[in-house]
């Protein structure tokens, strides 16, 4: 029983930190206003305060992230709704999407070698840009570590929806379609998650783009892997 | 006198319908995928199967349209706790943070360089 409240005292923060935070982001419109970030930094301050392990709140994650996987399903919807922009600017879509994922793989698997890291550390890190069942299975094949994958995927993705936005309007990047494709390849579904904050068209945009780079990714990993003599 | 009560249970129940739709699509695909061990994840199956099936006009919009534009708007929310999970890591971040923290931050930013200005370069023009 006392465990049961405790699940529902989780859920709650973790309710209240998204909706005032959310509202905060609504009314000021400021990049750094981050739903993900700031509202996980908050939970994140509740749990140590409190002197809860991430173990005992681990249920609650998984009771909150069972429409996760609909929600993501969900994403069709924008997709089909500019299915003909989609058609019409194929080429232009894939390229980007193929060297863009191709870049953020070598240029992280380079990063970390030269630093030093333990092989499985820079196997692991190679698929930290495309969403997690993709990366755990990259992780998995080449013997890195599935766990920190997940967590490396999970850094990659609140930092990208952290700064991307902001990133792109600094390089003068106002074009939805270019917002999405950038947002949804270096971030995945946190990415695509923050772009349709900005709008349904980046927001598909992005959806498409986790897609496509999670296929390049996986099609690529063995590249990878022999490239940074990893093998 | 605004929506009579009929028509509150009625949304409701069309909600309700329209997400056991997406869950029973999930639901598919994750079967699907844990039984044959296609090395595709579940969610990105279901976003093709559902896309296939607007196409071909099995499923309508109607029939989905409202949920799923309800989910798209929060789901951010998903990954909160998805990313207080993060501090499971801590460890391994401290240990060896700096170079961890240059290599996710350099292939995130080159990246975002890439796909933006390849897009606006190749896109065709109306």
């Amino acid at each position: 029983m006392a465990d049961f409240l405790r699940q529902v005292c989780l859920i709650a923060v973790t309710l209240a930190a998204y909706l005032g935070i959310r509202r905060l982001y609504l009314r000021y419109n400021h990049p750094l206003l981050n739903v993900v970030a700031l509202s996980a930094a908050l939970v994140i301050g509740v749990l140590v305060a409190c002197d809860i392990p991430y173990t005992a709140y681990a249920p609650a994650k998984d009771t909150m992230t069972i429409f996760l996987g609909p929600a993501t399903v969900a994403l069709a919807v924008p997709l089909y709704r500019y299915r003909h922009l989609l058609r019409r600017q194929a080429i232009a879509i894939i390229a980007s999407v193929a060297a863009g994922s191709l870049l953020a793989m070598f240029a992280a698997g380079f990063v970390a070698k030269r630093g030093g890291l333990p092989r499985d550390v820079v196997v692991s890190i190679l698929p930290k840009g495309v969403s997690i069942p993709f990366a755990v299975e990259i992780a998995h094949l080449y013997h890195g570590i599935p766990a920190l994958s997940a967590a490396f995927v999970v850094a990659t993705g609140t930092l990208g929806s952290l700064f991307g936005g902001w990133l792109l309007t600094r390089l003068g990047i106002g074009h939805p379609m270019a917002r999405g494709l950038a947002l949804g390849t270096v971030s995945h579904a946190q990415g695509t998650a923050t772009a349709l904050m900005e709008g349904e068209q980046q927001g598909a945009m992005a959806g498409l783009a986790m897609i496509l780079a999670g296929i390049v990714t996986a099609g690529f990993a063995p590249l990878a892997v022999w490239l940074l003599g990893l093998g | 006198m605004g929506v009579s009560k009929r028509d509150r249970v009625m949304q409701i129940v069309t909600c309700l319908g329209q997400l056991g739709l997406l869950w029973g699509i999930y639901f598919a695909c994750n079967t699907l995928v844990t039984m044959t061990g296609l090395p595709i994840p579940a969610n990105v199956l279901g976003i093709v199967v559902l896309f296939s099936c607007l196409c071909l006009g099995v499923i309508k919009m109607e029939q989905v349209g409202r949920v799923a534009d309800f989910l798209l708007r929060h789901l951010v929310f998903f990954f909160i706790p998805v990313a207080v999970g993060l501090m499971e890591w801590g460890d391994v971040f401290y240990k060896f943070g700096l170079i961890l923290l240059a290599a996710i931050v350099i292939s995130s930013i080159a990246p975002f360089l890439v796909v933006g200005f390849l897009t606006l370069r190749l896109q065709r023009k109306p």
